[in-house]
């Protein structure tokens, strides 16, 4: 099969934070938030980013969006390099990539009434003003499951989904090609996180959208995406198609994450794979394997050699040394 | 929404809900604060008889008449005469003229420059901010007063220069009040969802953050008053401000000294003026701090 074009191409992706200490606020170390990840993701698809918190993966999300600026690394969209990217060109990338927050509460303006909350941008852009601007962002509002006459209305008004549906709107109202869904369901209740996922599902339908898919809930990735990422520390431990991922898991990381989803199954025990002690200190990962503090089947190795990300598929890459490269 | 519900007589309306602003639930919650309501009616009071003075004393503040010299209050003279004969009453009433605009224009000219400048220092940070914070901490290292009577002995006296004086005086307060409330603002999320849209720094700062920062503001602003009228009266009684004849309350204070054993009324009264316009501007103050704070909002 030859492989589709990417929309977006991450490579070597990396974004330090410095520690700064003393009363000149000398550098005093990193954190290395996202440590050189790659992603590669096709038009259409969704790519599932899941790792645990800290784990660099919200991080990575707003560096891929240039809302924080890269410490190394490049990324592609349509060919273009959106790192590189002058202030008007950005300006212009913005109608074409955009993002969906967690929390549904902050990331509505509560003196902004939802209309013009979600025209703002349209104005901004030229798009669309007056009446014509009124008349799209109604229709935006029926497309993400709201009425029209919630134009009127101000975010305190709404419920927690129906907050999350006016920042889909909002997102979409640019129509965008490539969205990052900055956990777009965590801060949901569970009969309303069915609700936006089918919703985020239909518009992908509908737009032809291309997401990332940032996630802890390894469940609803398995629901939505075409694709997952195994984030740890930083660094993609894993990266396959879905259905691989969710049958052979390789990494060590990625079968005890797996092993913590609770099964459906009533009495049906799987084989846990428990791991002790802490994420360690982004500020100071351990040598060789970052997991390797954790890892259960950990070797020599492991703590004295960075593994790289071996091709161990057609389509499925694992950065572990106990994993034999193949293909 | 369910509190709206509770008001039984409102189910009619809620049909075509009716616009509950933010100004007008401030409004209700400032209603049912009773040491607020007195002092707006002091301040009503003072705001009133400043307008209305001509029409509610028959005398001039500057008409002399050394027949009444230092009287006492009388039926004519119901607060008395000061060493000139003029009407004590009357000079009390112009001279809450000059207060209120003291007050109000010096907060404006304090805003204008504090707010802009903390803004921006709150929301681009770095060195810019770095800079302009040490330049605030040389002006808030003076007490408010001291750096009103240096801009006064630069400028020279009278009522412009005072209100010029105390404005600059009260700029580093909101420079800070300000940078404070950007700097909580601006991690918010939806700051971050206009920038994602590509929404310019000028109209992120107009739309979505300083509306988010008007209640600190509006609290300050009312307390800065009673602090600017209070330090206005203190250079016009040291004799840096509203020159003679004008009725400044500060000046009256301090030419009344010397007549305060035979003729007390000229010190007792503009003393007392003072007294309670500070005190109408603090209670309101208070009762704003409290109406515009969300959790404090609940438990009423």
């Amino acid at each position: 099969m030859a492989a589709p074009e990417p929309i977006l191409e991450v490579k070597g992706l990396k974004k330090y934070f410095a520690i700064k200490a003393g009363v000149f606020s000398r550098v005093t170390g990193h954190i290395k938030a996202v440590d050189g990840i790659d992603l590669r993701i096709i038009s259409g698809e969704t790519y599932g980013l899941v790792g645990e918190s800290g784990c660099g993966k919200s991080t990575a999300g707003m560096t891929i969006l240039r809302m924080l600026n890269a410490t190394g690394g490049s990324v592609s969209f349509k060919g273009r390099d959106v790192i590189a990217m002058g202030k008007n060109e950005l300006r212009n990338m913005r109608k074409k990539m955009q993002i969906i927050f967690q929390d549904p509460y902050s990331s509505l303006n509560p003196r902004m009434s939802i209309g013009e909350a979600i025209g703002e941008a349209l104005e901004v852009h030229g798009i669309a003003k007056g009446s014509e601007r009124r008349e799209k962002v109604e229709s935006i509002l029926k497309v993400c499951g709201l009425d029209s006459y919630h134009y009127r209305r101000y975010p305190h008004e709404f419920s927690g989904g129906q907050r999350q549906r006016v920042g889909i709107a909002r997102a979409l109202v640019l129509e965008p090609q490539f969205i990052v869904a900055d956990e777009p369901i965590s801060a949901l209740d569970v009969s309303i996180q069915s609700q936006i996922v089918n919703l985020l599902e239909n518009l992908q339908e509908k737009f032809g959208l291309t997401f990332l898919f940032i996630s802890h809930d390894l469940s609803v990735v398995k629901h939505i995406a075409d694709r997952v990422g195994v984030m740890y520390l930083g660094r993609i431990v894993e990266d396959a198609p879905k259905k691989e991922f969710y049958s052979s898991p390789l990494h060590p990381y990625s079968q005890a994450l797996l092993s913590a989803v609770p099964s459906m199954i009533p009495g049906y025990d799987k084989k846990r794979v428990i791991l002790t002690g802490d994420v360690p200190s982004p500020a100071n990962p351990p040598a060789g394997c970052t997991f390797h503090t954790r890892c259960p089947r950990a070797v020599e190795i492991c703590s004295e050699q960075v593994p790289v990300l071996k091709k161990v598929g057609p389509d499925h890459y694992v950065s572990c040394h106990l994993v034999k490269e193949a293909w | 929404m369910f509190n709206k519900s509770k008001q039984v007589d409102n189910h009619s309306k809620l049909a075509t809900p009716k616009k509950d602003t933010e100004l007008r639930q401030v409004w209700r919650h400032l209603r049912r604060n009773r040491l607020a309501m007195v002092g707006l009616a002091i301040l009503a009071i003072f705001v009133l008889s400043a307008i209305f003075a001509p029409l509610i004393t028959p005398y001039d503040p500057v008409a002399t008449d050394f027949s009444v010299a230092r009287d006492l209050p009388s039926r004519e003279h119901i607060l008395g005469a000061d060493w000139l004969g003029r009407d004590n009453f009357s000079r009390i009433l112009y001279g809450a003229r000059i207060s209120l605009l003291i007050g109000f224009l010096s907060v404006a000219i304090g805003m204008f420059i504090g707010v802009p400048v903390g803004a921006l220092s709150g929301y681009f940070g770095g060195r810019f901010d770095l800079f302009i914070q040490r330049i605030i901490d040389i002006l808030i290292a003076f007490p408010g007063i001291l750096l009103a009577i240096v801009v006064v002995t630069i400028l020279g006296v009278g009522v412009e220069n005072v209100m010029i004086a105390v404005g600059i005086a009260s700029v580093p307060i909101y420079t800070r009040l300000v940078r404070g409330s950007v700097l909580s603002a601006k991690e918010q999320g939806f700051v971050t969802a206009a920038k994602a849209l590509g929404i310019g720094d000028a109209r992120i700062i107009m739309r979505h953050i300083m509306p988010n920062c008007l209640g600190p503001i509006i609290v300050q602003s009312t307390f800065q008053i009673a602090t600017a009228i209070l330090w206005a009266a203190g250079l016009g009684f040291l004799g840096l401000g509203a020159q003679a004849p004008d009725p400044e309350w500060g000046r009256m204070l301090s030419d009344g000294r010397q007549y305060i054993r035979t003729a007390h009324h000229l010190t007792t009264y503009p003393g007392l003026a003072i007294f309670f316009m500070v005190l109408g501007f603090n209670l309101i103050g208070d009762g704003m701090r409290d109406a515009l704070d969300p959790r404090s909002r609940k438990h009423r």
